[in-house]
């Protein structure tokens, strides 16, 4: 043990010369790397005053390539677009879970950044990708150069994807609990989704085919087509499914989606879909 | 144990003696990598600022499969850019931003939306194999320095070499007129819809059947002669005066491919030395006549042929006169009611048929013909017989006149199987007239 111990301080004191015996009287210089940034624009400004300083969510339009898939053939948005479709997000999201959350509840809970694509992400299945969220901590957001809003119908679209997304991203937060959701309809799911249309896939309890891809997915839609239509919308859209299992079975969904906004969040749902009917409203006819 | 510790101190000691060496005397670079990035984004800036009238780069995306798209670039300041290219009819220019990026290159990437992204848009690909995926553009090119006063890149995701050439103020000028060349090697509502490739080595000439497809800019010649050398591929770029074919036309060892357009002839025509030429022109007749149209005589098993106006309204291979007629026939009918499909039914029993069918609740109207052959041209002649709605005779439909006219064509029509699908695998067959610019373009249903 001895010898192991004189071992070990001899070894230290020979590293430590080893270290110090290379060192260098060169001084420090100034960065070599490029430190002209160029002037933030007043959309940068803008962008600054409402997500990242608030929310603490930066907000990526100017293409970077390390934010999208480079096997997609995608591209940027136009930066007259940009700021229109910010707001829209900001008044009918972040607006309507700052009402019922609290001021922090996004800034928490929220992607830390958002990445705008302008066109379609069309997939070679001939599927479009709405809208994509990783890791919790960044959603992108297709097709900003088609958003308008006087087009309720265009800005509804548009907007389900980002209430989709946020959801996932509140799942990986706080799980829902997936065994009891996927009972309601445990045959149903089908990677293959896009084969059937909409209209069968409500008679078969789902909100819409592409819940039926996963119950994930299931959850994700469930949720977020509540807080894209309004309550008359969304129950047009329940009163038009023939088979009562079907509606019997979206309904049982529809409480599940609402229990774990009052049990993960203490948020009241029916309130958060009403805030964000009328912020809606308020986009589409301003 | 001594002896490993004696081993371990020689080995340290060692250390001391050669840990520090120097070896500044053999660096590779003058500069560190850091430094040599920043010469690098200094150069390709300075250069981009330094063309008065910018730059200008005919973009060839996939040269396998598509034609190239001319960009003109001004490079106002160190963020701004003024762009125009002749994608299509809108050569007007648009400002946008771009960067000059550091990865493990330099490169040049335009940030924010403008005309170079049109070549790069998932939804909006000219060949049912390219859905997803665009005219496969890129939008970020890598610095690769500069030559006789071009600048060289390579494509970020698939390398192609891309050169900027100094733009001048003519170049800005022309630039509309490489969609009037277009709309030359395209043709109007009136022009011949067959073209043809001819070279001549000074001593023969040789005839190809050139077939153009107008949305990948992209075309195929193949060979009259059968005997003769395979199909040839060209990716075609505009220019204000002609095209340029890609790769060039090697015609008794001579490169050509630069064609200029000749407005007498209506010909694009490259002349290289010592009688060595090429033309491009269109031809009334097929240059490549096929026995297609034999399956659907009298006598085989039934065969259908079907215009679906869902999927091949906009085909490149429908006529413009075609296409015309279709639209004047729709705006007839009332709202909601349109052309769905024109059908050819051959050996239904003893019947031929054409089946126009209608979206909006309307039925379908059939006119029976007979069928024979022109065997010397080629074409098959339908001879008109009755007209049918809901299984009763009826009168000639006076609205689809100009349509049937065409079709009934007294002097026959060329049938070809196309080398081409259009969103499915069935394949296509086209139904061209013999006397007028009409074609229509069809599924087969075999």
């Amino acid at each position: 043990m001895k010898t192991k111990n004189n071992l070990f301080k001899i070894v230290t004191i020979l590293l430590i010369s080893v270290m110090i015996s290379c060192s260098s009287d060169d001084k420090l210089t100034s960065s070599q790397l490029p430190d002209s940034n160029p002037e933030n624009s007043a959309l940068d400004n803008w962008i600054d005053t409402n997500y990242v300083n608030p929310y603490n969510i930066a907000v990526y339009y100017s293409w970077n390539q390390n934010k999208v898939d480079n096997n997609r053939f995608l591209f940027p948005p136009f930066q007259n677009k940009v700021q229109p479709v910010l707001e829209i997000v900001k008044t009918i999201w972040l607006d309507s879970y700052t009402e019922l959350g609290g001021p922090d509840f996004v800034k928490k809970i929220a992607p830390r950044e958002i990445v705008l694509v302008g066109g379609i992400n069309l997939n070679t299945t001939g599927t479009v990708t709405l809208g994509l969220a990783e890791a919790g901590q960044r959603i992108t957001l297709f097709e900003t150069d088609n958003v308008n809003k006087k087009d309720r119908e265009n800005v509804q679209r548009f907007i389900a994807t980002i209430q989709h997304e946020y959801i996932h991203i509140l799942n990986q937060t706080k799980p829902f609990n997936e065994q009891a959701f996927e009972k309601i309809t445990p045959a149903g799911y089908t990677t293959n989704w896009y084969a059937t249309p909409i209209e069968q896939a409500r008679e078969e309890g789902f909100i819409t085919d592409y819940a039926r891809a996963s119950v994930i997915e299931d959850f994700a839609e469930m949720a977020s087509i509540m807080l894209t239509y309004s309550k008359d919308e969304y129950q047009n859209i329940l009163d038009s499914i023939v088979s009562d299992k079907a509606y019997f079975d979206i309904k049982a969904k529809e409480a599940l989606v609402v229990s774990y906004f009052k049990q993960a969040f203490n948020i009241d749902f029916y309130a958060l879909r009403d805030a964000a009917e009328r912020n809606t409203d308020k986009v589409v006819n301003d | 144990m001594k002896n490993l510790i004696k081993l371990i101190l020689i080995l340290i000691i060692t250390l001391q003696f050669v840990g520090c060496e120097n070896k500044e005397d053999i660096t590779v670079f003058d500069q560190n990598a850091t430094e040599r990035l920043n010469t690098r984004t200094k150069e390709l800036s300075d250069i981009l600022l330094s063309s008065e009238y910018g730059w200008k780069a005919v973009y060839f995306t996939d040269s396998t499969q598509l034609g190239g798209f001319t960009h003109l670039f001004k490079f106002k300041d160190l963020k701004n850019v003024d762009m125009a290219s002749d994608f299509d009819e809108d050569t007007s220019i648009s400002s946008s931003e771009y960067k000059l990026e550091l990865g493990s290159t330099v490169s040049l990437l335009f940030t924010t939306r403008n005309r170079i992204h049109l070549l790069s848009d998932s939804d909006n690909y000219p060949t049912a194999e390219l859905r997803g995926q665009g005219y496969k553009g890129d939008f970020q090119f890598l610095y690769y320095g500069q030559e006789n006063g071009e600048i060289i890149f390579r494509t970020n995701r698939s390398f192609e070499e891309l050169r900027f050439v100094k733009a001048t103020a003519q170049d800005w000028g022309d630039l509309a007129k490489n969609t009037t060349i277009r709309a030359n090697l395209t043709g109007t509502i009136d022009s011949s819809l067959f073209k043809f490739l001819e070279t001549n080595d000074g001593n023969t000439i040789e005839k190809f059947d050139f077939n153009y497809d107008v949305p990948s800019r992209f075309a195929d010649a193949t060979p009259i002669d059968v005997s003769s050398d395979e199909t040839k591929s060209f990716a075609i770029a505009y220019t204000p005066t002609g095209i340029i074919v890609k790769p060039a036309l090697t015609v008794n060892g001579q490169k050509l491919s630069v064609f200029t357009y000749d407005s007498e002839t209506k010909n694009f025509v490259a002349t290289g030395t010592g009688g060595v030429s090429a033309i491009i022109g269109s031809t009334n007749i097929p240059p490549l006549l096929t026995d297609d149209y034999k399956d659907l005589l009298s006598g085989n098993p039934e065969t259908g042929f079907g215009y679906i106006a869902e999927y091949l309204e906009g085909a490149s291979s429908n006529s413009p006169l075609f296409e015309s007629i279709i639209n004047e026939i729709n705006a007839g009918l009332p709202p909601g009611v349109a052309i769905d499909r024109v059908q050819f039914i051959f050996n239904d029993g003893p019947f031929n048929y054409v089946a126009y069918t209608f979206t909006g609740g309307k039925k379908a109207i059939l006119h029976l013909f007979t069928t024979t052959e022109d065997e010397i041209n080629k074409a098959i002649i339908f001879t008109p017989g009755a007209w049918q709605e809901n299984g009763k005779t009826i009168a000639a439909p006076a609205f689809l006149k100009n349509l049937d006219d065409q079709i009934m064509n007294s002097s026959g029509l060329y049938v070809k199987k196309e080398n081409f699908n259009i969103a499915f695998s069935n394949d296509i067959y086209t139904f061209t007239s013999t006397t007028t610019p009409f074609r229509i373009t069809t599924y087969s249903f075999q």
